[in-house]
């Protein structure tokens, strides 16, 4: 009965190894490279245009949505604000729009580009929940990390770097800012970026209990906490900081139901009606990556998860004037895939795309793998009546290989069934022997 | 009969467990040498930026130590049972053969796990030495799948070992590997968070399973 178990025990590990390698497995030997759709919004043919990777090697095509295709050339003049360097070094500036006339340094004013993926969000990616706090105000040219680090919980504290110990005298400072602003303890979430190679320091914004959100900078040492109005009934889900000189925006505002805010770099702009709402359709948070293009004219974002591709182009107020959407050339499944995914009935993938974490996301391959059972099933019957298994007997594992196709298939040629008596190994012996008689 | 055959395991592992003791030892103190010269040379904020930022693993040279480990004890403990066919001979002694080998195995997982245990207290320990104790719980929850390495080694090796037939052991040792590669796939800290209880729980599969190649021992004609 054990030597049965452990048997078992074997084959579910088998099979899960298996189910787990398979798609590891196909990355390694057919790896993929295409890449996702560059998509723009033309300001010359006020067209969505798109660059795209066909197959192997270069064969990119640059086409409209309309179908036009472009040379190269063709296609970068017809998104001018994206390759202004090029325009200046072919004697295109000043560019003429629209009946406005931009030159180079009206072009890098107005230029910005404020992205959100997936991994960024909470819950997507392991996160030590420490932050440090720049001076923003560090009177010199760039900016430096402090020596202390900030814990957020019931109160801010404040932990010195140098001799892992808690700061007293911060951790009270930035604590009673905090609460005199009328913050509701403890804190729910901090949003920042991590970085001194930025423009400025925005520091963080911290998401309190209530719902409420304020900003908490280190300004020549002291805490200046700056509360964000929000909209009634919006509930903070992440806040996507990039400080940024250029631009009128500091970031992005995502809500727990999927709408997105921009939010405004001057805080006296800042007032319950100052995030700026974006209307997206589609938008999948979880799975898309977003991109928001500014330019002299117009604003488009631009978001996708692994097949579609989707696009909004606004005006300056943000009004939408075209969408787009597409699915990718990279989502078209290759001959390989479809193979396969037909070898076997499911698999398990540990890498998501949207996150940091390893997962392991049950894909299951639909009717499309029901040839393949049938044949793993015809030849597991074979297998186990070489081994002079009776009908009754090789049913379990031919129950396994109908569940797991391939995978039992190889699980129980690895580890076949044990012979249960000595009578049965001399017939599976003779068996096999009048086999091998046959066939020669 | 249980306390004999529970002398008689440490009486054969007894010199490789104190030499990996000792090695184990010897590691943790490279590591702690290894976390100061990093704070003694560059500035501690800097470094804690790696660490939580960039997501450097300052405790990297340790990850291999329990898989080693496992390996190690399931060879001093199994490997001369092999030899001469000493193990066909343990398998008449007056106990049921899978209690019996359940009793080893159990006896030499306890003794790795013992290593392993001491690798999670002085890496908390280490790392919270220098770092908050936010960075010393990710650390031991970032290795983990390391740990479990020294499990999925020890079984994976024991496999190989008890089994009569080379052909089966060439499975039993690229089932292990198979097994293997996925814990170590890691590019920051605790990535394996969600998917390690169900790693763990197939790893325990490894229990019923060492009974296999005992009974094909026994029942080899």
């Amino acid at each position: 009965m054990t030597a049965r178990l452990a048997r078992w025990s074997l084959l579910l590990l088998t099979v899960f190894l298996l189910a787990v390698w398979w798609p590891l497995l196909k990355d390694l030997l057919f790896e993929y490279r295409y890449g996702k759709t560059d998509l723009f919004y033309s300001p010359v043919i006020e067209r969505f245009v798109y660059k795209e990777l066909l197959g192997e090697g270069h064969r990119f095509i640059y086409r409209d949505q309309d179908g036009n295709d472009y040379d190269r050339q063709t296609f970068e003049t017809l998104i001018p604000f994206i390759y202004y360097k090029n325009m200046e070094l072919w004697g295109k500036l000043p560019l003429r729009l629209a009946g406005q006339r931009f030159d180079k340094a009206q072009i890098q004013a107005e230029r910005q580009v404020l992205e959100l993926e997936p991994v960024e969000l909470p819950g997507h990616a392991p996160r030590i929940q420490l932050f440090p706090l720049l001076e923003a105000n560090p009177g010199r040219a760039r900016l430096r990390f402090p020596e202390d680090i900030l814990r957020s919980g019931e109160r801010l504290t404040f932990i010195n770097s140098d001799a892992n110990r808690i700061d007293p005298e911060l951790t009270r400072v930035f604590t009673a800012a905090l609460t005199e602003a009328g913050f509701a303890w403890p804190v729910q979430a901090v949003f920042g970026r991590v970085s001194i190679l930025k423009a400025f320091d925005a520091g963080y914004f911290f998401l309190d209990q209530a719902g409420d959100l304020f900003q908490l900078r280190r300004v020549d040492g002291v805490p200046e906490v700056t509360p964000v109005p929000l909209p009634d009934g919006l509930a903070v889900r992440h806040v996507k900081v990039a400080e940024n000189k250029r631009g009128d925006f500091l970031g992005l505002v995502l809500t727990e139901d999927g709408r997105l805010f921009l939010l405004t770099q001057d805080e006296a702009r800042r007032n319950a009606s100052g995030l700026t709402p974006l209307a997206l359709p589609g938008y999948d948070p979880e799975t898309m990556a977003l991109k928001i293009l500014f330019n002299p004219l117009y604003r488009t974002a631009i978001y996708s998860d692994q097949r579609e591709i989707m696009a909004v182009a606004m005006d300056r107020q943000f009004e939408p004037i075209e969408r787009y959407a597409r699915t990718m050339a990279m989502a078209e499944p290759r001959l390989v895939d479809r193979l396969w995914e037909a070898l076997v009935p499911f698999s398990l993938d540990l890498r998501d795309p949207d996150a940091r974490h390893f997962r392991l996301n049950l894909k299951l391959h639909g009717p499309l793998a029901l040839p393949a059972i049938g044949a793993a099933l015809i030849l597991a019957r074979l297998l186990l009546w070489r081994r002079g298994l009776h009908s009754l007997s090789m049913a379990p594992s031919l129950l396994l290989v109908a569940l797991t196709g391939l995978y039992g298939l190889i699980a129980i040629a690895l580890i076949p069934p044990e012979p249960s008596n000595p009578g049965e190994a001399a017939a599976a012996d003779q068996r096999r022997m009048a086999m091998e008689r046959d066939a020669t | 009969m249980l306390s004999a055959i529970l002398v008689k395991e440490w009486l054969k592992i007894r010199w490789a467990w104190l030499g990996l003791l000792a090695l184990h030892l010897g590691m943790l103190g490279y590591l702690y040498l290894v976390v100061r010269h990093q704070f003694r040379v560059e500035h501690s904020e800097m470094i804690w930026y790696w660490a939580f930022e960039l997501r450097r693993l300052l405790y990297e040279p340790i990850q291999y130590l329990p898989l080693i480990s496992g390996v190690l004890i399931a060879a001093t403990q199994f490997g001369p049972e092999m030899i001469g066919g000493r193990f066909r001979l343990s398998l008449h002694l007056p106990l049921r053969g899978d209690l019996l080998v359940w009793s080893w195995v159990a006896f030499g997982a306890l003794m790795g796990a013992v290593l392993a245990l001491l690798d999670a207290f002085a890496l908390y320990w280490i790392i919270g030495r220098w770092f908050p104790r936010e960075a010393a719980v990710s650390a031991v929850l970032t290795a983990l799948p390391w740990l479990l390495g020294g499990w999925v080694g020890y079984f994976g090796a024991t496999l190989a070992l008890l089994e009569p037939a080379v052909a089966r052991r060439l499975v039993y040792l690229g089932l292990s590997a198979a097994f293997l590669a996925l814990l170590f796939q890691h590019r920051g800290y605790q990535e394996y968070d969600q998917v390690l209880p169900v790693l763990i729980a197939v790893a325990l599969l490894f229990i019923p399973a060492v009974i296999l190649p005992a009974h094909r021992c026994r029942h080899r004609g």
